[in-house]
């Protein structure tokens, strides 16, 4: 990565407002409400969702994880959501409650993984499958929407704050937050040393394994602070609601980190506006929603192989001119 | 001279209890799953009827099939999550062909090239180009799922007939299927070169030390294509295997396959070589995993039930190979 870390800012951003551009020209094109400030606000209302459950993957990618259990985690957040609202818990009690499963289940992954040392790729899947197992329980498997409207949930996506959509403020907020404890902080700067060299952080008189434990948690956190507002936006809960926060959230982190060099919050964001840039364009283009994985997987594939430096200083190779031996 | 730590006897019986530990560790798989049939049989009798083994033997076989190149891949020390969208994907392009008349033949290869293509792509981004396999599987399993999902328009696709797979999948032997027999010459087969051929060494040493493996001019990347094409290919025949078995193509069918797989492979993986996945291994995971899941519907449990058993096994799985390689590993 020495190579493209060491490309200047400006251009970077210039890379990412280039592409910002092509997308929305592209899709201005072809769909001429993409630009309208309906489409705008949609658009931006769907990056909350990702963009909060983004952020959270990407606190345990510094570390040098992964984390497969969100999409459970996050049904069942919804799920335990939908069920506290349907039996009359006030809305803060039960935004409170599905936010906490969140965070429990990503305690639960993180002391597993950190203190007890079992592999992160295979243990989250397993939580994963176990949380959405769980989330079944509630109401055996069916969708929950009683009582949503008294309550004021749907508020959380209709409400406006200084004239943005609520799910914008959120994820600005968060994303606020977010960047100034990673990168303001020396609390933050220890999850870079964390992923890049546990050793050395370990014996820097870092807790690693704390600071792993504090990225599952915040990462299970946000993937159910996220499906709420998605709850709050569709008006129901269904066990069936965290399944397509995955690849996009992985996407983005990696989009994200491809275009700045390393896995950030700005970059995390960036990553995630242009993700809900191309999936917002093709929904207006009515093109069918299982299409959208096919096209966050390849730009997944493509993100991670046009900006690996094997693969630059293997093509730059081929298109150098070496002096004839 | 008083102050021996052992008489002899004292270290023959510790001798003894090691050998007993380790003979359990060993085969405590096989005894499971022997204990599980024998628990479920005396709990329910129609358990132990010929229809329900000959059911659980061939959907055992189905996804031992799929399972074969994700043991390898993980006794390599790489992973694949792709496989059971490869196999959805297979399921649904044989299904979209025989619906519109095309034959069970070309379906089949049709198929069998889904299988192909997929391995030589992920082997390609994974073994050649170094890419993190992780990643790179989650994304091209992704785009299998989706084309499978496309195919169908986003629903399955039944089919009036199930030809000549069908009619193969159902020709028994008694109560065993003749699909269960194939399988197991091919375990028997890949046995022989997970054992006696130097592939099977270098398989394992590559998930120890991969430079060293290198460094010694063994053909890693050639070795790790090669395993992603296997897991592909099997893959895709045992998606071709459950078009016929289902009749129909289902586009969400992997999702079920995916903890099971890896429950299996690692669970597996305690079976005569303490916690490195092995093929024998994986097979009777398998065994004992349909068991325990056709146990547990015959005792009535709901889905979401046994969905949280399956994933209890994975953690399970992992936690006992993690245990049994803890000398083996770094400690900080």
């Amino acid at each position: 990565m020495m190579a493209l870390k060491s490309s200047p800012l400006t251009l970077r951003l210039l890379a990412f407002v280039l592409l910002l551009g092509v997308i929305a020209a592209v899709f201005q094109s072809f769909a001429p409400a993409y630009l309208s400030e309906n489409n705008l606000h949609a658009l931006l209302r769907h990056m909350s969702v990702n963009g909060l459950t983004a952020i959270g993957l990407t606190f345990v990618i510094v570390v040098r994880h992964f984390d497969l259990s969100f999409p459970g985690v996050a049904s069942l957040g919804a799920m335990t959501l939908g069920w506290l609202l349907a039996n009359d818990y006030s809305l803060a009690e039960s935004v409170a409650g599905g936010i906490g499963i969140g965070l429990l289940a990503g305690l639960i992954n993180g002391s597993v993984i950190s203190y007890l040392r079992l592999p992160d790729i295979v243990t989250t899947i397993a939580t994963g499958g176990v949380a959405v197992g769980l989330s079944y329980f509630y109401s055996n498997g069916t969708s929950l929407s009683e009582n949503f409207f008294m309550s004021g949930i749907l508020d959380l996506n209709d409400s406006k704050f200084l004239s943005l959509d609520m799910p914008v403020v959120i994820l600005l907020g968060a994303a606020i937050v977010a960047f100034i404890v990673l990168h303001c902080t020396r609390f933050g700067r220890a999850f870079y040393a964390t992923g890049e060299n546990r050793r050395s952080a370990l014996f820097s008189g870092i807790r690693v394994k704390a600071y792993v434990l504090t990225a599952f948690g915040l990462c299970g956190a946000l993937a159910c602070l996220a499906i709420t507002l998605l709850v709050a936006s569709s008006g129901a809960a269904n066990v069936t609601a965290g399944n397509q926060l995955m690849m996009p959230a992985f996407a983005a982190v990696y989009l994200g980190a491809a275009l700045f060099g390393a896995p950030s919050i700005p970059a995390t964001l960036a990553g995630t506006l242009l993700m809900s840039a191309m999936l917002n364009g093709f929904t207006l283009l009515a093109i069918p929603y299982y299409y959208s994985d096919a096209i966050v997987s390849t730009v997944l594939i493509l993100a991670i192989g046009i900006f690996d430096p094997k693969l630059t200083t293997l093509v730059g190779g081929l298109f150098s001119r070496k002096p004839a031996r | 001279m008083t102050d021996f730590p052992m008489t002899t006897t004292d270290s023959a019986s510790a001798r003894w209890t090691a050998d007993l530990k380790s003979f359990f560790l060993r085969y405590g798989l096989f005894l499971l799953l022997v204990l599980v049939i024998l628990a479920f049989a005396w709990l329910r009798p129609s358990f132990g009827s010929a229809g329900n083994i000959n059911d659980m033997l061939r959907s055992a076989s189905i996804a031992a099939l799929m399972f074969v190149g994700l043991t390898w891949i993980i006794a390599a020390g790489e992973i694949d999550v792709s496989f059971m969208s490869v196999a959805a994907l297979a399921n649904m392009v044989v299904a979209a062909l025989v619906a519109s008349g095309h034959g069970w033949a070309l379906a089949c290869l049709a198929g069998l090239a889904v299988g192909v293509i997929f391995g030589l792509v992920n082997g390609l981004l994974v073994a050649i180009f170094r890419l993190p396999a992780l990643v790179i599987t989650i994304a091209t399993g992704g785009l299998a799922g989706s084309v499978a999902a496309a195919i169908g328009l986003g629903t399955s696709i039944s089919l009036p007939s199930t030809g000549f797979v069908g009619a193969l999948l159902h020709v028994n032997f008694g109560v065993v299927p003749l699909l269960t027999v194939i399988v197991a010459l091919l375990y028997a087969g890949a046995w022989f070169v997970q054992e006696r051929l130097t592939f099977g060494h270098y398989l394992y040493a590559l998930e120890q030390n991969r430079a060293a493996v290198v460094e010694a001019g063994v053909p890693v990347n050639r070795l790790l294509l090669m395993l992603y094409i296997l897991s592909g290919v099997v893959s895709s025949i045992a998606g071709i295997l459950l078009t016929a078995d289902l009749s129909s193509g289902q586009p969400y069918i992997g999702s079920s396959y995916f903890i099971d797989g890896l429950t299996s492979v690692l669970l597996g993986g305690m079976a005569l070589k303490f916690g490195k996945p092995n093929v024998i291994g994986t097979l009777t995971a398998v065994l004992l995993l349909a068991a325990l899941l056709s146990g547990a519907a015959l005792l009535g449990w709901t889905d979401a039930q046994r969905q949280i058993v399956r994933g209890a096994l994975l953690l399970c799985g992992v936690a006992v190979v993690v245990w049994a390689r803890r000398k083996t590993r770094a400690h900080i």
